[in-house]
């Protein structure tokens, strides 16, 4: 798969077949390398392309090393950037050959340009080769001292850089001191918010092992820091309040007067174009209203217009990353989101990601009020044609019927469902109607109604049919077909492949004979041979249990297999683990 | 902090590759990410946090190329994604497009300006106008100079003055013989309308977009008449908040150039510009569908670029539609699209046909959205208005301009 062939200039590379080529590339270079002629630079550069692109597909460049160092002997800055780059990706393979570049990096450390003093120090710094580190030092020095912010930005990450090559050269030549010196006192926010980066990463290296690390350390989080850093906040660059906003989170505050400073001072940042420092805010102010619960009350409200903005404009990434946070709080106060339920409504060509989590926010946050809407929201999803996420929306709609007092449009709904006659829709239908049954057994009649025109054929899911045995045996007395239901089910057992079926089928054949002897005594007959000679050991065994109950004593098996039951007030696993666990 | 940055192309080839730290990150993490896209079915519904066995992935996707970015550490991750995102829509900005064939013509500028956005993992720079003044972009100008002077490096000897002011997204010394500065309201208006024909939801996002072009460091002041109709706003940095808070009032020394001043969003509509009636009825085995657009509430200028589309389900093996204005195509992917462009006076536009659905189906269970695109030209839907722009010391031959205009967002029908 070639490249296609660019109009004005020379064709690109065509996929390389390795060695050939290089060494092509080797000998043309050579010839370049010590020529003065004027278009020279161009043909540097063309070669210089070929070269990175080879490296960029994969293909192993590094013999040409010499070459490219000689040819790096000039005044074009491109071409600089090139060589820098290929030296960078191959200085640690080739430590002896880095040795070369390092003559011309120094000599570019002092040059006139700022951008080349720029460029050249960020090069040296990404060499990572272990052994050159003392030609480090001196060019660092000088660019932390240097008169141009540029420079003095570059030379602070350089030192960053530095620690985690050596960390024993870095602290030898006392680079910590300088830098703090640096971010207490530069002009330039960025050159400051740098500092901050590099030390915050040295001394945290560094607090295991020195006192004094974790002393300056903590020194970071003290009040006149940290204030110093909010009264500048607005002059930093959007990333670099982020890194600002991290570290105040972290700060703990003496009284609550403070408190309300620093959230007076940083109110203007939840408007911020970017939506990590807005995010990046609102964790600092929810962090800090931990303990004030109603100041922390009007937190929430505070971030809730900011965070729906962000989960619609923008793009569906950036839409999941907040609508992640959302859930969050949403676990966390329902109410307060109880009037926004609309921003949740999922758009038709959202990325399923994002509907999903939407889905579950709709639940979280439906309240006596808005459970019509959301339901009748919900219902329209299940027509969706995205499968997965109509069984979702089904699913929502079961856990906020069973969250909520009053299911009567619920109910209605769940058993429209079942009239679709879609077999994935039938089959959620059911599953929840047997959870709904178990909490509101009241709603029975209205449910046995319409559960009883379904035909057994049409559903196939494992879960489903069991939910539809359940509700037969439960409710057999008022079902007029139970007992035949159940038979033709039990003649089909050899093709049951459900472990969970056949053991809900063999229970509830029992529950429909204590009801209705007559009818069903075949279909016990025929199910507890069939169990009995089952092959799954659970059903083998409840087959052979049942069977020697009711050898025993009629009465004593319909206390144990039927027993009148209490409806379920609660059930455990709605309440989801995540939400109960500290976050903040 | 973001350890390393990969472009895939979309079958999954490293087109680029920038390692930010010491840490070097190995190109099998591409390939591990590729199984999985490949084992999702679709790169666009893989999630863009992802957690491999050992690193933490971002992913961002536009047009095909994937931006990966990968990490070890612990990082906030919507700054992740933003910052890719503005990767992309800086490397669009400089390369007219973004794809793969464009990307590899090009990458000695990408790298460049990957080089200058990210260092050593944290972002820098990344206002486009700054990164224009240190790079510039590779367009046929540039290249027609460097045929003609013989010097094609696009790097500036010197850097830009805007580093090292206090007015970061402006640099000092511009001049214009024509000092101009011209306000767009661009909004966007997201609906869903369920099949009974009442509004769902309805909401405008808006952006005030300002193209200065105004001699030295000029200082702006702009007001609305209604401001409060506006439910949340984001300011660029360059905004006061002061004024603002006080009166409304938006006081700021503009970036040269075009750039995006704020972004709003009003919430309470209750009505939109025009109407799609969608009929589906069904029986024994065959579906009419009919589909009625008209202008509702005439918001005074022509609505113009009209589109309805929808996806035929899975279900329908054929369909007719015919309509009586405008284009119907249907695409192989079973799209269906009616262009209408403008409503005409004299009759409504209509589309009506039959689907015929898969033998042994009665009728059609699963109805399609619709959704409607359209533009209007002169018009802000949400209902703000500007109210003056002034500049605190007004150059000679000045001249102001102010436009709006609505387009739809995420607008949809039921059926």
């Amino acid at each position: 798969m070639a490249p296609p062939a660019q109009t004005n200039r020379s064709p690109s590379p065509s996929q390389p077949s390795g060695k050939s080529e290089v060494t092509d590339l080797k000998s043309q270079l050579r010839q370049l390398a010590g020529s003065r002629l004027p278009g020279v630079d161009d043909s540097k550069r063309e070669l210089f392309k070929k070269v990175i692109s080879y490296m960029t597909i994969g293909i192993d460049v590094s013999s040409v090393f010499g070459e490219m160092v000689m040819c790096s002997a000039t005044s074009d800055i491109v071409l600089k950037k090139m060589c820098y780059l290929y030296v960078g990706n191959y200085a640690k393979v080739n430590p002896d050959l880095a040795l070369l570049t390092i003559n011309f990096l120094q000599r570019d450390c002092k040059d006139e340009d700022p951008m080349i003093r720029g460029l050249a120090l960020r090069s040296l710094g990404s060499l990572n080769v272990a052994n050159l580190v003392e030609y480090l030092v001196g060019p660092l020095n000088a660019g932390l001292k240097d008169n141009n912010s540029y420079v003095r930005i570059v030379a602070v990450i350089g030192v960053l850089k530095l620690y985690h090559i050596s960390v024993t050269t870095c602290i030898d030549a006392d680079f910590p001191a300088v830098l703090k010196h640096l971010l207490l006192n530069d002009q330039d926010t960025q050159v400051v918010a740098n500092c901050l980066l590099a030390l915050q990463e040295i001394w945290n290296g560094e607090a295991s092992t020195s006192g004094d690390a974790m002393k300056e350390r903590e020194a970071l989080l003290s009040k006149p820091f940290i204030y110093y850093l909010l009264n500048r906040i607005k002059e930093f660059s959007e990333w670099a309040q982020c890194l600002v906003l991290d570290l105040v989170v972290k700060y703990v505050p003496a009284d609550s007067n403070e408190i309300f400073d620093i959230m007076n001072l940083l109110e203007d940042r939840l408007q911020h174009a970017n939506g990590a420092v807005v995010l990046a805010t609102a964790k600092v102010f929810l962090h800090l209203t931990l303990s004030m619960t109603d100041v922390h009350q009007q937190v929430y409200e505070r971030i809730k217009a900011p965070l729906l903005t962000l989960v619609s404009s923008g793009s569906p990434e950036q839409s999941y990353a907040v609508l992640s946070h959302l859930h969050l709080l949403v676990m966390r106060a329902p109410y307060v989101f109880s009037a926004d339920y609309k921003h949740f409504y999922c758009q038709y060509n959202e990325p399923s990601y994002v509907k999903k989590l939407k889905l579950e926010m709709l639940t979280a946050v439906a309240n006596e009020s808005s459970t019509y809407e959301i339901v009748t929201e919900l219902c329209e999803y299940a027509a969706n044609v995205d499968i997965p996420i109509a069984r979702e929306s089904i699913r929502a709609v079961g856990k906020i019927a069973l969250q909520q007092y009053d299911v009567n449009a619920i109910v209605d709904r769940l058993l429209q469902f079942l009239e679709m006659e879609k077999d994935y829709v039938t089959a959620e239908a059911l599953v929840l109607v047997k959870d709904l049954l178990r909490k509101y057994p009241q709603w029975s009649h209205d449910c046995i109604a319409v559960v009883g025109n379904i035909s057994s054929q049409n559903v196939q899911e494992p879960k489903a049919k069991a939910a539809l045995i359940w509700m037969l045996g439960e409710y057999s007395q008022d079902m007029s077909d139970a007992p035949y239901i159940l038979e033709s089910l039990t003649e089909n057992w050899d093709e049951e492949h459900s472990a969970e079926v056949r053991l809900h089928l063999l229970t509830a054949v029992m529950k429909c004979f204590f009801k209705r002897p007559p009818e069903t005594q075949k279909a016990l007959g025929a199910a507890l041979a069939a169990g009995l000679a089952d092959f799954h050991q659970d059903v083998h065994d409840r087959a052979l249990f049942y069977y020697r109950l009711l050898q025993h004593n009629v009465t004593v098996a319909e206390r144990v297999v039927n027993p009148p039951k209490q409806a379920v007030s609660v059930f455990a696993d709605t309440q989801s683990s995540e939400s109960q666990r500290p976050h903040f | 902090m973001l350890q390393c940055i990969f472009l895939l192309s979309d079958s999954g080839e490293v087109m680029l590759e920038k390692q930010l730290t010491g840490h070097r990150v190995d190109r099998s993490i591409c390939a591990w990410f590729w199984d999985q896209v490949v084992s999702q079915g679709d790169s666009f519904k893989q999630q863009p946090v992802i957690a491999s066995p050992t690193h933490y992935l971002f992913q961002i996707v536009r047009e095909g190329v994937t931006f990966l970015a990968c990490t070890q550490v612990e990082m906030p991750p919507l700054m992740g994604i933003e910052f890719l995102c503005r990767v992309a829509d800086v490397l669009s900005d400089y390369l007219e497009g973004l794809n793969e064939d464009v990307i590899k013509d090009n990458f000695v500028i990408v790298y460049e300006l990957l080089d200058e956005m990210i260092d050593n993992g944290f972002p820098l720079t990344t206002e486009p106008n700054i990164l224009r003044e240190m790079i510039a972009p590779p367009n046929i100008v540039s290249k027609m100079l460097s045929v003609v002077t013989g010097n094609s490096s696009n790097m500036s000897d010197t850097l830009p003055g805007a580093t090292a002011s206090c007015v970061p997204w402006r640099t000092t010394d511009i001049k214009y013989a024509n000092n101009e500065v011209y306000v767009d309201l661009v909004e966007e208006m997201d609906a869903i309308i369920n099949r009974d024909g009442i509004l769902v939801k309805c909401e405008v996002y808006g952006e005030v977009q300002v193209n200065s072009h105004i001699t030295g460091v000029p200082d702006l002041t702009l007001s609305f008449t209604n401001p409060s109709i506006m439910d949340d706003v984001r300011f660029h940095p360059c905004v006061r908040f002061r004024p603002w808070e006080s009166h409304h009032i938006l006081s700021f020394v503009p970036p040269d150039g075009l750039f995006k001043l704020m972004s709003y969003r009003v919430k309470k509509l209750k009505s939109t510009p025009i109407y799609v009636k969608p009929q589906i009825t069904s029986d024994d085995g065959a579906c009419r569908v009919n589909v009625m657009v008209g202008i509702r509430n005439d918001p005074g200028k022509m609505i113009d670029s009209i589109t309805v589309q929808f996806q035929l389900p899975s279900c329908v093996l054929s369909a007719d539609l015919t309509a009586n204005h405008g284009a119907v195509t249907i695409f192989s992917n079973k799209t269906c699209t009616w262009s209408i462009d403008r409503i005409p006076k004299d009759r409504t536009p209509a589309l009506s046909g039959t689907l015929l659905l898969e033998t042994g189906l009665k009728r059609l269970h699963v109805f399609p959205t619709f959704q409607v695109g359209f533009r209007i030209q002169g018009v802000a839907l949400s209902g703000l208005q500007l109210d003056k722009l002034d500049l605190r010391v007004v150059p000679s031959r000045l001249y102001k301009g102010f436009r709006a205009f609505t387009r739809s967002g995420l607008y949809e029908v039921r059926s």
